[in-house]
């Protein structure tokens, strides 16, 4: 617990109204979009770099763990106060300081909603790619910190290819400010690539300067129906060895697209193995004739039935399947645990069958889908949390799981991060040399171990 | 078990996704976590699990909440927020007791009609009493601070005569089609008496027997502070009115009514009640839908938009319905407005309590309006045209705050209007 003549001080730098004290308010801080809550002793709404500063030295005054928090949508547990702490709700600070049309960059600060700015770049025909499912509340800060990904990312990248530069607010107190307007910038070690994805445990990121891209002319989106997994991955590889780059390739498989016709009701086959989203973007003529190549390539590879949508409805509706996933799913079981790894594209068969064999033995209920396009999957366990027994298989399941992505020369995490969640298993993929620097790291950067402790170093849970 | 407990199975489901943020207005105006749905059904989780009393904290941050079910229409869990909200209040009131001024207009909402009026000038007295509790209670207020006389001004004046005082019980024409009732909503009877002529004006050129039986508050006052017991009693004392009555349909001209009189069959779940839900019609839905609308000849040749009250919309699925009607007024051009079903902050008393909260979501309501350029903004309840008025006036907007039944009438020639019996219709008082 803070004292609280502490937090008399923390009152002093913030203003009274944004520092939340009750148990109600402090409950509604203790969470994101993982299972799992804690409890914080405090939070804190700061608007300014001056103000997380000065609360950043009261930490190391004090010795108390500062948790950054933007819209607690992280599927893996980053912004769970696991040791108490001071909770920093980022969400005031949301101000977009400018869009610079000469120079294609935004300069925003981190409580800025995805969306939002996506609005205001395509109000000036302009475009900000990196599309996380969950951009219309997720925040920049949110996403910089954990190099939040999407559908897009196949052609266009994720967080990381669009930071600029970045103002840190550091563990000790520091404000430091790298990278800036211009794309090339080779001034000493990558800070910006190292604090983008470090999961608020190395600094408090308080603005950000954002590439963007001119608005692509045109999109035509279709849907391919597969009666056998393996053709879907044909054309994933033949549409690439083509040369055409789609801007989406999102994958769906058998219990996925049974689940979503259950619940929508829209025509969609039972007995189909797999479903892919495809969408192509570029200059209008191009993306037509890609748009037709791609349908062909479909065909070849054995797809059943193909459907280019004609109009913006008929987009809609295509992707109103992919987003009925959610909610489809948990009408198996009502806890859902999100898993992102990421394998090279051509193992995504291999993978698929590993992990549908790791849930079978385990009997699970597992569905899949993700973005074929990059290799990102999201296998998603269906369980119940107030069913210990199972949620014993369910933690098994998942050390395997990663085995397997690792086995196949892939990663642990596409792009929610590490966390609390994935923590436990961070070693078997960076390996003992590859943990020993990211700690060293850690400890030189932070030696109070003040920021988001116990995450991602999770086998030492103190970080 | 409370109707708390029943629900504790949704509060399991909601998996913390966030995605009620996208579309909670309190949520956008606070961006406090507290205020979003995904904020509350945690905490009240928590309480359910025995983790967290009914504080006074709880009960402030329950009773922040418009009730716009936006967030139920996002949620992919299709958890009913509202009702969750609804059940907490309920408990609340229950262990808590409910203010003594609020018991005391509930209670004479309750008594004979002569009473009610006096339980309607109590209704404001209450509030405005209300509102200086909170204004010294609560801390949210202090965020934004506090304009007492703004909200003097948000309240408007009270009818001379009640509307039904001033038309007659019954009134007939010569061959009808249909016989129906209509359910008159306090705001248009205490307040807003045009909106009520204007109803009666439109329905008795559709060859119908219409009836304005006396009737009672609906409930949904009491319900949305937690009384669901003087709600139900309101509820059991409409349906045997209006089943008493034997018509086919039974009109309303207000959103929130509307939706309050559709769950009377879950509230009391008698097969009177069902009965009677079953023939409960908005006012836009019953033209569209139950007979084959007319306009009149006059041109009104004004831009107007139209606002989704959140109660019609997500409350009852209506919103195609009004701008069918809309777009029949002849020389009327309509022009759709940015966000139209996003709440305008009345929210029932929501605006008098929680006056600059309101009045924010309200803004945002107000330049998506002033952005289409429109002279009319038309809707369908008599609350959204209380909050909407009033925040036009501030920004001395020139727009002009319709019901969609004033719209309507203004067609019809007003020969009609003068002559009462109108076109082969006549009335008489039962
Ligand atoms: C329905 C749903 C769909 C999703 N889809 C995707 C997807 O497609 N792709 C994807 O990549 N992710 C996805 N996510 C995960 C999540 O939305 C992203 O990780 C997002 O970037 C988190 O942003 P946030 O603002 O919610 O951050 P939070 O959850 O609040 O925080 C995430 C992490 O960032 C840190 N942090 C936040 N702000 C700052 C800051 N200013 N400075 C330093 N550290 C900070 C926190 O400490 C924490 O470690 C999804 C989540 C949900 C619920
Ligand atoms: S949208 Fe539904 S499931 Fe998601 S957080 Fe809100 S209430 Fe919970
Ligand atoms: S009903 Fe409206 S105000 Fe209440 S939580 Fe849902 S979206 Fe927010």
């Amino acid at each position: 617990m803070l004292q609280s003549s502490l937090i008399n001080e923390i009152k002093k730098i913030v203003g009274k109204e944004n520092v939340l004290a009750t148990l109600e308010e402090r409950l509604c801080y203790g969470y994101d979009s993982t299972p799992e809550a804690f409890l914080p002793d405090l939070v804190v709404r700061p608007d300014s770099a001056e103000q997380i500063q000065k609360i950043i030295k009261l930490a190391n005054l004090h010795l108390f763990p500062v948790i950054p928090r933007g819209a607690g949508t992280g599927l893996s547990g980053g912004s769970l106060p696991v040791k108490g702490g001071v909770v920093l709700d980022l969400t005031r600070m949301n101000r977009i300081l400018e869009i610079d049309e000469e120079n294609l960059v935004a300069v925003v600060e981190p409580g800025v909603v995805t969306s939002h700015l996506q609005e205001e770049a395509e109000k000036r025909e302009l475009f900000y790619p990196p599309d996380p499912a969950s951009l219309k509340t997720s925040t920049i800060g949110g996403n910089v910190a954990e190099c939040a990904g999407g559908p897009r990312a196949f052609k266009y990248g994720v967080t990381r290819d669009y930071v600029l530069g970045l103002e840190v607010v550091t563990p000790t107190g520091e404000i430091l400010r790298t990278g800036g307007k211009t794309v090339k910038s080779v001034t000493g070690y990558d800070l910006i690539r190292l604090y983008t994805g470090s999961e608020g445990t190395l600094g408090i990121i308080t603005k950000i300067i954002l590439r963007l891209i001119p608005k692509p002319e045109a999109k035509e989106t279709m849907m391919a129906v597969y009666e056998r997994l393996d053709d879907a991955a044909k054309t994933v590889t033949l549409t690439i060895k083509r040369g055409i780059i789609p801007v989406t390739l999102e994958l769906m498989d058998d219990l996925t697209i049974r689940c979503v016709e259950n619940y929508l009701q829209i025509g969609l086959p039972l007995d189909a193995e797999a479903i892919l989203i495809i969408e192509v973007d570029g200059p209008a003529d191009l993306v037509k004739k890609q748009t037709e190549q791609v349908a062909e390539l479909c065909r070849a590879s054995g797809a059943r039935e193909i459907k280019i949508a004609r109009n913006e409805k008929e987009r809609e509706e295509i992707w109103a399947a992919r987003r009925a996933v959610s909610a489809a799913v948990v009408q198996i079981k009502p806890t859902k645990i999100s898993e992102d790894i990421a394998v090279p594209r051509s193992q995504i068969p291999q993978m698929i069958r590993r992990l549908k064999e790791i849930a079978s033995r385990y009997q699970l209920n597992l569905v899949i889908f993700g973005h074929a396009g990059d290799g990102n999957l999201h296998p998603n366990i269906l369980c119940d949390q107030n069913d210990p027994e199972e949620m014993e298989r369910v933690e098994k399941a998942i050390g395997e799981l990663f085995q397997a992505a690792v086995e196949l020369g892939g990663t642990l995490s596409g792009e929610h991060g590490i966390g609390t969640m994935k923590a436990p298993y961070l070693k078997l993929e960076t390996g003992e040399a590859g943990y020993e620097v990211m700690r060293a790291i850690k400890k030189a950067l932070d030696p109070n171990n003040i920021l988001n402790p116990g995450k991602i170093f999770g086998s030492e849970r103190n970080g | 078990m409370d109707n708390l407990a029943r629900a504790a199975d949704y509060l399991n489901r909601c998996s913390k996704c966030g995605g009620c943020q996208a579309v909670c207005p309190l949520y956008q105006e606070t961006r406090a976590e507290p205020y979003v749905a995904r904020g509350k059904l945690f905490l009240l989780k928590n309480h359910l699990e025995g983790k967290l009393p009914l504080s006074a904290k709880m009960k402030e941050i329950m009773s922040l909440c418009l009730l716009c079910k936006a967030c139920v229409n996002q949620c992919p869990n299709n958890i009913p927020v509202d009702q969750l909200v609804l059940g907490a209040r309920q408990k609340i009131a229950q262990e808590k007791g409910i203010s003594f001024v609020k018991k005391n207009v509930f209670q004479h909402l309750l008594k004979n009609n002569g009473r009610l009026t006096l339980a309607a000038r109590l209704g404001w007295l209450y509030q405005r009493a209300g509102v200086q509790w909170l204004v010294r209670k609560s801390n949210i207020l202090k965020v934004f601070g506090e304009e007492i006389v703004q909200k003097e001004r948000l309240l408007p004046k009270m009818a001379k005569r009640p509307f039904r005082k001033q038309v007659p019980r019954f009134l007939t024409c010569s061959r009808p089609k249909l016989r129906v009732a209509y359910y008159t909503g306090c705001l248009t009877n205490f307040v807003y008496p045009a909106t009520g002529h204007a109803v009666v004006n439109v329905l008795r050129r559709h060859d119908l027997e219409i009836l304005i039986p006396e009737q009672w508050c609906c409930g949904i006052p009491a319900l949305a502070s937690g009384d669901e017991k003087t709600a139900a009693e309101l509820a059991r004392k409409n349906v045997e009115v209006f089943q008493r009555a034997g018509v086919d349909a039974v009109i309303t001209d207000c959103a929130s009514c509307g939706s309050m009189l559709k769950e009377y069959a879950d509230l009391l779940g008698t097969p009177e009640a069902k009965a009677f839900a079953g023939k409960v019609l908005d006012f836009s839905q019953f033209l569209s839908e139950a007979v084959s609308f007319r306009a009149g000849e006059i041109e009104v040749p004004r831009l107007a938009t139209y606002h989704d009250p959140c109660h019609l919309k997500r409350g009852q699925g209506v919103f195609e319905a009004p701008r069918r009607l809309i777009r029949k007024v002849p020389g009327l051009r309509f022009k759709e407005m940015k966000e139209p079903d996003r709440c305008c902050g009345a929210a029932g008393s929501f605006n008098l309590t929680y006056y600059n909260l309101a009045a924010k979501i309200g803004r945002r309501k107000v330049q998506n309006i002033r952005e289409t350029g429109a002279d009319f903004l038309v809707t369908g309840c008599p609350s959204c045209i209380m909050q909407l008025r009033h925040m036009l006036e501030l920004e001395n907007s020139p727009v002009q705050v319709l019901h969609l039944a004033e719209l309507l009438s203004m067609t019809y020639s007003s020969q009609g209007q003068a002559n009462e019996s109108g076109r082969g219709c006549s009335h008489a008082v039962s």
